[in-house]
């Protein structure tokens, strides 16, 4: 019992911490169009699993390197060309997980941990990767505290925010360094392929029924937060997986948004 | 009098193609200047060069003696688009505050909430600072905007067709705040009836520029001062491109 207690102890503190993720960085990526880029560093990070397996290296530290190199490219691809380039940022997501691919396949017995990089366990998070979530959160806070003004000119009109002297490219870097850490601390809970849609919904939803960037951010927290433990519940109650339930609890509530909005 | 901006032989391409050719403009402090011509013409960017957003081809721009990059301080801009979804989550007050940014200047301080609530009550719009920008109506936005562009107390207003959304009775108090205000102007605008009243000099722009010096475009009688068959067929044809 008391393992059990333990058990689902870290589980509920990696939500917090998430939640805490979600709504910074997530609100920031959101009103950016970050959305895509992002799921090219999170999806491309893959790569940095498989070179940390093959290499031997720790496996965050291994990742970490890879995503911030993987955000680093594409932040350099992004900035000021907003439109014409999905086709590299496609590029380096498929290419990002092929060499995860090969590079797991070489280092021979860690096939069937793939799904688990994929998809995480939120029941299974290591006390070490809390640590790395809370110096993460407090990375994005003081981010977003510091810079919440030039973040909200440069999301709102980028040649405004250039005209009054705002480092906008030091910030697009900045942001997609970040959101490159944010993958890579939720690789164990909630894994590659839907950590994405996690850092999405929660703050497109408060987007709608907020006035302000200083409301959206608190109310993407608390919906990221109740989505991820109600996913936990249903999941717990069902015996499957914790990952895919928040996302589906979290696209209901993306709908039902839909729909009373437009009543 | 001194020189606001100054554009020598200015050419620009993005790719192969000039996009503007040969530009040669000088603006005089004070000065109220509208810049008309078909979409696609370059008007946009020739306000972006002069704002130091992109750099000429070929040629100078020099504002009040200075390159664009170390000028930008002086200037107020209403930009043409704004990229932002429906939803942005972003109240007016915040947008006009936006006005009072600078690199070093993470946040604000009462003066700049001072001088922000003060143009907005200028501008009678002071009653939405709490409204989230994306509710308000295509006239009370772009006076949010004005009110931005504003707040840095600018030497030089650049507005990218500030009355493109706006309705007509919106269209003629724009037009009415700007008459009044006090400083040199730049207005890109298809609303040339409204707009020529106060202005001092028109400029039309298709990838080259032509000055018309005076105002008084009435298209009825005006054949005989138009040197550019183009202007005039523009103007006959209403300005709506
Ligand atoms: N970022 C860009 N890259 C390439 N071409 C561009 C870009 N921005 C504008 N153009 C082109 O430059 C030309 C002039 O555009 P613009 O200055 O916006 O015209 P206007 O404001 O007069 O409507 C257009 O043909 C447009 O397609
Ligand atoms: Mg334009």
């Amino acid at each position: 019992m008391s393992d059990f207690f333990s058990l689902f102890f870290h589980s509920f503190i990696a939500v917090i911490l998430l939640s805490i993720a979600v709504a910074t960085i997530g609100s920031i990526m959101l009103l950016n169009r970050y959305s895509y880029t992002a799921a090219s560093i999170a999806h491309g990070s893959y790569g940095g699993i498989g070179l940390a397996l093959y290499f031997g290296v720790p496996m965050l530290l291994g990742t970490t390197l890879f995503a911030l190199a993987l955000a680093l490219v594409l932040a350099a691809i992004t900035y000021g060309n907003k439109e014409r380039n999905d086709l590299l940022i496609g590029l380096i997501w498929a290419v990002g997980m092929s060499v995860g691919i090969i590079a797991v396949d070489a280092s021979g017995g860690y096939g069937s941990d793939l799904m688990s990089f994929l998809f995480g366990d939120i029941l299974m998070v290591p006390k070490s990767d809390l640590v790395y979530m809370a110096l993460v959160d407090l990375l994005l806070i003081g981010f977003v505290a510091l810079f919440y003004n030039h973040l909200l000119a440069i999301a709102y009109e980028e040649d405004f925010a250039k005209l009054r002297g705002i480092n906008v490219k030091a910030l697009h870097y900045a942001t997609l360094l970040l959101i490159a850490l944010t993958v890579v601390m939720s690789i164990r809970s909630v894994g590659l392929i839907l950590v994405i849609a996690l850092f999405s919904i929660p703050p497109f939803i408060a987007e709608r029924f907020t006035h302000s960037l200083k409301a959206m951010i608190p109310l993407s927290g608390v919906l990221s937060f109740i989505f991820s433990l109600a996913g936990l519940l249903i999941s717990y109650s069902f015996d499957i997986s914790a990952t895919a339930s928040i996302i589906l609890v979290s696209a209901a509530a993306f709908l039902i948004s839909m729909i009373r909005k437009r009543e | 009098m001194k020189t606001a901006v100054k554009c020598d032989n200015l050419y620009f391409r993005y790719h192969k193609e000039y996009i503007l050719e040969n530009i040669t403009l000088k603006i005089e402090d004070g000065e109220y200047i509208a810049i008309i011509g078909p979409n696609g013409g370059g008007k946009s960017t020739l306000l972006r060069l002069i704002m130091g957003l992109l750099k000429p081809t070929k040629g100078s721009i020099a504002i009040y003696g200075q390159s664009p990059q170390r000028a930008k301080r002086v200037i107020g801009y209403l930009p043409q688009k704004i990229n932002f979804g429906l939803d942005m989550p972003i109240t007016a007050f915040e947008a006009v505050l936006q006005g009072r940014l600078s690199g070093s200047k993470l946040f604000y301080d009462e003066e700049d909430k001072k001088t922000a609530l003060r143009i907005m009550e200028n501008l009678g719009v002071a009653n939405y600072k709490d409204s989230k920008i994306s509710e308000l109506s295509g006239g009370e936005r772009q006076k949010i905007l004005l009110a931005r562009a504003l707040a840095c107390d600018p030497k030089i207003l650049i507005l990218d067709e500030p009355t493109a959304s706006v309705d007509i009775e919106g269209q003629k108090q724009i037009y009415e705040i700007l008459k009044n205000l006090n400083m040199t102007k730049i207005v890109v605008s298809h609303d040339i009836k409204i707009l020529f009243e106060g202005v001092d000099r028109v400029a039309y722009i298709n990838r080259r520029l032509y000055m018309h010096d005076s105002p008084d475009l009435n298209i009825e009688h005006s054949e005989g001062h138009f040197c550019e068959m183009e202007l005039f067929e523009y103007l006959k044809k209403g300005c709506d491109v």
